[in-house]
């Protein structure tokens, strides 16, 4: 980040760290023995794992696959790296001593059972929303889990940031504790989406934009924003997808990892829908799809796309037949074997790239990181993987690549600075820890 | 012209100092042609399967009947076995069914080895013929004889000898029979041949015996060569071809890498890969990714700053020059009739530097083992690099062997068999198997490519057009003067020359005085190794003589086609002589007449679209196969695209053996053809060449294919080759076709569509 | 130690994760039919099934396909006979041959996408399989060829 920032933020710290001493200090939770498996009701545990996969908690506390929950996965921002914590039930090193009371504050307000504030990476701002009903059947789930003996590492934040103290401030600031209060004008479902959504789900901590001090920023609600070298594109109705999202397509999206008309959840929205939403039955996902085709006014917008489809469809044989443009032939060689498809309808597996969302967001950052790495055979569709040209293709290969699909599949301008784009995103995951 | 080596006299029927044996063994019989020291009481048994050398024999047969023929010549998708073993077959009177095919390793025995120059089928009929009929004769007589019946009321048909009613098969001949004859050198030549019309295998469509591999998966070329206990190498490639040394290896960073073993600067006594550092390790992925961490510094040789520009001024240079090169054609009177000509005609054509891209990357895998170092690889000139391979490892040739593999593509890459070098200078050095597989980058850097080259031709018209003489100065890297000097025949002027390099421009058009003057680009020669791309030569004399064709028909307003034939009259040196080129110009004129009814010449085609013709002789005077084509083109004014809607082609080349194997033929090289004039090319620069993957190198892919109209004049002629012609008539018959379009003349090959715009921008209108 | 299925058997190799599935087919397992090109996935020469699907495997690591089902021209018929191979040899495609497991592979998507396609759609798919050969009005005829053959419940 930059030092301006970095100076302000540090700024904004020290004057709330002097006014507001007061609010700063909590109370530290007694440990408790490590409850027994048995003093949990099986049916409770089972109901906790379900919720545990909604809040996707494993993905950010999983950093080795064989000790899950057991912490360590780095979060690089630009305020530098926080490291996630062991929450398995391990006495010494995870929250084997934490007890309910302790587990609900830390979710509710952000407090660790020392008293110490969390940082706001652990989405406490989403996770106050969900019911302590849920949050019992959570600690039953995590406390019933395999011990593993992990000290958590220390984050590598700078001074003054690296105070928590200095966290009371930002919750003065930005965090509103407070249970999800259901809209009696909204249907069920509308409301058991916005609490899955706006809680556990957690979904506006990527898809928000954040301000300076890292909160969300509730003006701009859901706009889109740069999540781990990737785009969370906007869930409002700023959304520049070909093809409205309906509550149809987000269902499917979220329940299958892929649609017709939009393409495969990649990078870390894949982990989202295979390892957190597929635990959920299709009720909660039907409900998440009808409360996001609502703040997008999805549903009302969408009337009937297939001119659009069939214009879209019509451009996937570009460049096939002789051409002499070198960037067509590039794209002929690599891609047009797999991307294809003659219509009439689009194919998910042969995914029609002028539908293709990443084509149309801002900035190339989401088609870079396909093309450089590819969609593994766990992501996206199960049945599709695409290779990743890092190995194969250099920065200017893949820029001219990315400029056609541009030029050729949208009605969009071209995206400036593609080149430095591709070799950071390219750096990035060489260096990723 | 002189060609490889002695071979050669077979063609021309020179008699040869070889005998041919038909000797009884255990498990079958042998027939073949051997070298008389070997013929006096030479009975060698038939190898067992796992013999590593069979005996000099061309082909045996077991005692189920079945025909194994030995193949000489290397596969890489022209069918030669299938090609090959129908001619024995044919005389031999065996139904297709019988027959397989074996390609051999490397052997003195089997006389020179080298496939290319599309001479195969043409070099090896007559003797491949003669071995067929020979073995027929002893099988029938041994026939009649188990038969008790007089011989000459035996025929051969399908494998058996048959006498009226009664018949024994060749199979129970040859285990029950006491075959051993031998035929005289005499015997031989007076062996009588079936007339064309007897025949009941060549000309007819049989399935290629090489194919059904390639469609499983089972056919193995020699990247997939392997042995116990091998490591794998990957080169460091040095900044120039040539002439760098290398002064330090830092392996630091490669040492993370799993599997790296370590990196040894090659020495190389036959100087085929100077600075050369191979990387070895337990795996390919290994080898690659260390060597990309291996840090080494080199002397760079003269060349690192050469470019093409540099080569191309240099050849211009060359060209201006009076002095110097070998004059090939050099008839008296040329200067005379340029003064007292009432027009002349001077025009400069380019090429750019191609590349071979062939789909197996160069690899080899070699060992030593009891005495013999053996090199598994795909080549199509053992003859050439095992004397190259015995300098390198400092051991007699005999001691060394080339296994045969398939080659995936050949299209003369492997002519030039310098792959082989570094695998088996790793070998010895690490005392293990090496395999070495090239990257396609590390390929394409390696690349023997065609030289660039420039030539300036010029023609001279008396008042009433009618063409007086014709000059033709071609500059170029020469592949035989790089890579077998010894091999240059001298021109009339005294000047050794490559043949392959300038071939082409010794064309069959009358054009009065003629002179050819060939000369080689040294500075070419020095900075990289110029190699054989299939045609060689002609891939650019052709390019510069049917596009000046072009020209020069236009400069008197002829018609491009009727100022051809006028010139092909078949009259005075371009009247032909058998065996080999009978009917002479007649038969080019005959293709071009043929091509041009077939395309519809006189065809008044929409604004923007045009037919452009060529034609050639293909490889040789000496062994022509007439070919013409017409392209049909849409040009797009605005962008300087090319459209190929059709190419019309038209070939005589004798007689065809294998019909569906001539047509693939034609297909594969007007498709080269096609490639080279529209999507490839390179640039030399810094002493390497620029493209080295397809991100930037971008030959003919399906949806570039034009329809395709080929026909062949039906012919009893002596068969000629036709792997490489159809390649160098499609280029011009473009770029004339571009003219006949839009007004817009191209003179450089790739025709880009920058050049289009530009001749466009300075063509008057039409 | 990756494990995934190859010709429909499980296979552990022990290549590291990031190694391209090629040559772990190619080196390790010892199946050769399928070749290496270009190494950067631009030629075709190498292609795979992974999940039924083409795939260059040439760019593929070993480790992204942990748990799905490969399949090599070896296994793309018990006897070699699909109805692609079959056509193959009846329009006698292959020159050098080279490219031709990875023509035959990529094609078999082509026809499951396309029963019944149309030159477009042959072009389109089959133009990221460079032949050298430029056998590419055979491997046309082929395909519809086989394309007959599989409507008509041939093999």
């Amino acid at each position: 980040m930059d030092k301006r920032l970095l100076a302000g933020l540090s700024m904004a710290g020290l004057l709330i760290l002097g006014g507001c001493v007061a609010l700063v200090w909590r109370p530290g939770i007694e440990p408790v023995p490590p409850p027994t498996a048995a003093s949990f009701a099986p049916a409770e545990v089972a109901r906790g794992q379900v919720l545990a996969a909604a809040g996707n908690c494993a993905v950010c506390h999983t950093s080795d696959p064989g000790h899950p929950y057991a912490g360590g996965v780095g979060f690089a921002s630009s305020f530098g790296t926080i490291y996630s914590t062991n929450i398995t039930p391990d006495a010494a090193t995870g929250i084997g001593r934490w007890s309910q009371a302790a587990f609900t504050r830390a979710m509710h307000e952000g407090v660790a059972r020392d008293g110490s504030h969390l940082f706001p990476a652990f989405p406490y701002d989403h996770f106050t929303k969900v019911s302590n009903g849920d949050l019992e059947a959570l600690y039953a789930f995590l406390m019933t889990q395999t011990p593993v003996v992990a000290t958590d590492r220390k984050n590598d934040l700078p001074f003054p940031l690296n105070i928590r103290a200095l966290q009371a401030g930002w919750k003065l600031l930005y965090f509103r504790p407070g249970r999800y209060v259901p809209d009696s004008a909204r249907s069920p479902s509308w409301n058991r989406g916005a609490y899955l959504g706006e809680g556990l789900a957690h979904c506006a901590a990527c898809h928000s934009p954040r301000n300076a001090l890292g909160a969300e920023d509730p003006r701009q609600a859901y706009g889109g924003a740069v999540v781990d070298g990737w785009i969370a594109p906007a869930l409002t109705d700023a959304n520049p997808s070909s093809q409205i999202w309906s509550e149809q397509e987000l269902f499917a999206y979220l329940r299958s990892g892929v649609t017709d008309a939009h393409g495969s959840a990649v990078g870390p929205m894949s982990s989202v829908v295979h390892e957190g939403l597929s635990a959920l039955p299709d009720g909660d996902i039907h409900a998440i799809a009808a409360y996001y085709a609502d703040l997008s006014q999805g549903t009302a917008r969408h009337v009937g796309n297939s001119a659009g489809i069939d214009r879209s469809i019509k451009t996937s044989d570009v460049g096939v037949g002789q051409v002499n443009d070198v960037d067509a032939r590039l794209y002929v060689a690599a891609c047009a074997a797999c991307h294809y498809s003659s219509g009439p309808d689009p194919t998910a597996q042969r995914p029609d790239l002028a539908l293709n969302s990443a084509l149309r967001l801002d900035q190339p950052t989401n088609l870079i990181q396909v093309v450089l790495h590819g969609v593994g055979a766990a992501e996206g569709d199960p049945l599709v993987m695409m290779p990743g040209f890092a190995g194969a293709l250099s920065d200017a290969d893949i820029t001219r690549l990315i400029a056609y699909l541009r030029r050729t599949r949208t009605g969009l301008p071209p995206w400036a600075d593609v080149e430095p784009q591709v070799a950071m995103i390219r750096k990035a995951r060489t260096q990723a820890p | 012209m002189k060609r490889f080596g002695p071979e050669r006299s077979e063609r021309s029927a020179g008699p040869s100092r070889r005998g041919f044996l038909i000797a009884a063994s255990g498990v079958g019989i042998m027939l073949g042609f051997i070298p008389a020291r070997l013929a006096v009481g030479a009975e060698r048994p038939l190898s067992e399967p796992q013999a590593l050398f069979e005996p000099t024999i061309w082909y045996a047969i077991d005692r189920q009947g079945r025909v194994a023929v030995n193949i000489i010549r290397a596969e890489m998708g022209q069918h030669v076995g299938t090609a090959l073993a129908r001619i024995i077959a044919e005389e031999l009177e065996v139904d297709w069914d019988q027959v397989t095919i074996n390609h051999v390793d490397s052997d003195p025995k089997w006389g020179l080895m080298v496939t290319g120059g599309s001479w195969s089928v043409w070099q090896n009929f007559p003797a491949m013929s003669r071995a067929g009929a020979a073995g027929r004769l002893a099988l029938v007589a041994e026939g009649a004889k188990l038969l008790d019946v007089d011989p000459a009321t035996c025929i051969a048909r399908s494998g058996a000898v048959h006498a009226g009613t009664r018949a024994i098969t060749y199979g129970e001949i040859v285990t029950r029979g006491d075959l051993r004859r031998t035929f005289s050198v005499e015997q031989l030549q007076a062996m009588p041949i079936k007339p064309a019309a007897d025949r009941r295998l060549i000309g007819q469509d049989v399935a290629a015996l090489d194919i059904p591999s390639k469609t499983d998966g089972t056919a193995v070329y020699g990247i997939d060569a392997t042995v116990p206990g091998l490591v794998h190498a990957r080169p460091k490639l040095p900044p120039t071809r040539n002439d760098s040394k290398v002064v330090s290896i830092d392996d630091n960073a490669a040492r993370a890498v799993p599997g790296y073993i370590r990196s040894v600067a090659l020495e190389d006594p036959s100087g085929t890969v100077p600075g050369w550092v191979m990387v070895f390790a337990d795996s390919v992925t290994a080898a690659e990714r260390a060597t990309d961490l291996v840090k080494v510094v080199w002397t760079v040789g003269p060349s690192a700053k050469v470019s093409e520009k540099d080569i191309q001024d240099h050849a211009a240079r060359l060209i201006a020059d009076p002095k110097g090169g070998a004059l090939v054609v050099d008839d008296p009177g040329l200067d005379a009739a340029f003064q007292a000509a009432g027009s002349t005609l001077e025009r400069t054509y380019t090429t750019s530097s191609a590349m071979h891209f062939q789909m197996e990357p160069v690899n080899a895998l070699a060992f030593e083992k009891d005495g013999l170092f053996e090199i598994h690889t795909g080549n199509q000139w053992q003859s050439l690099i095992l004397p190259t391979l015995a300098k390198a490892l400092g051991r007699p040739e005999a001691t060394i062997i080339l296994r045969t593999y398939l080659l995936g593509g050949g299209f003369g890459r492997r002519l030039n068999g310098d792959y082989a070098v570094p695998a088996a200078l790793a070998a010895q050095t690490i005392g293990q198997p090496v395999k070495m597989v090239l990257t396609r980058a590390d390929d394409m850097r390696f690349d023997s490519f065609r030289s660039p080259s420039v030539q300036t031709l010029r023609m001279a018209f008396d008042g009433g057009g009618l063409v007086t003489a014709m000059d033709h100065h071609a500059a170029a890297g020469w592949p035989t003067e790089v890579m077998v000097p010894g091999f240059m025949p001298k021109a009339s002027n005294g000047v050794a020359y490559d043949p392959f390099a300038i071939s082409g421009a010794d064309h069959w058009y009358n054009v009065g005085a003629q002179r050819v003057r060939a000369l080689s680009n040294d500075l070419a020669n020095r900075s990289f190794r110029p190699g054989w791309l299939r045609s060689v030569g002609p891939g650019w004399t052709n390019w510069a003589v049917e596009s000046f064709m072009d020209e020069a028909a236009l400069a008197v307003g002829v018609d491009p086609l009727v100022f051809r034939l006028r010139m092909l009259d078949g009259t005075g040196r371009n009247a032909g002589s058998p065996p080999n080129a009978v009917g002479g110009a007649k038969r080019q004129a005959a293709v071009l007449a043929a091509v041009a009814q077939r395309a519809g010449w006189e065809t008044a085609l929409p604004a923007g679209s045009g037919l452009g013709i060529a034609t050639t002789f293909g490889q040789e005077r000496d062994m022509p196969t007439w070919v013409a084509c017409v392209a049909r083109v849409r040009v797009n004014r605005t962008t300087g695209d090319v459209v190929v809607e059709r190419l019309t082609l038209v070939a005589d080349a004798g007689t065809v053996v294998h019909p569906d194997g001539a047509l693939a033929q034609m297909e594969g090289a007007a498709l080269w053809g096609l490639s080279l004039a529209l999507h490839e090319g390179s640039e030399f620069s810094n002493g390497q060449i620029r493209d080295t993957n397809l991100n930037s190198y971008t030959p003919l892919r399906m949806g570039d294919v034009p329809d395709l109209d080929i026909a062949f004049i039906p012919s009893e002629e002596v068969p000629t080759g036709l792997g490489e012609p159809a390649t160098t008539v499609v280029g011009p018959a473009i770029g004339n076709a571009i003219f006949a379009a839009t007004g817009a003349r191209v003179r450089h090959l790739p025709i880009r569509p920058a050049a289009i715009l530009a001749a466009l921008a300075s063509a008057s209108p039409r | 130690m990756v494990s995934f299925q190859l010709n429909g058997r499980p296979v552990n190799v022990s290549a590291q994760p990031d190694t391209p599935l090629l040559w772990v087919i190619r080196d390790e397992i010892g199946l050769t039919g399928t070749k290496f090109g270009c190494g950067i996935g631009l030629c075709g020469a190498c292609t795979v099934h992974v999940q039924g699907r083409a795939v260059r495997s040439c760019i593929v690591s070993v480790g992204s396909v942990s748990g799905a089902a490969v399949i090599t021209i070896e296994g793309l018929d018990p006897d070699g006979k699909h109805p692609l191979q079959t056509a193959w040899i009846d329009r006698q495609v292959p020159q050098c041959g080279y490219c031709q497991s990875g023509q035959i592979m990529q094609a078999a998507t082509l026809l499951q996408d396309f029963p019944d396609p149309t030159p477009d759609d042959i072009t389109a798919v089959m133009n990221g399989n460079l032949c050298r050969c430029m056998a590419y009005i055979r491997i046309r005829a082929a395909i519809l060829l086989a394309a007959d053959m599989l409507r008509r419940g041939e093999r």
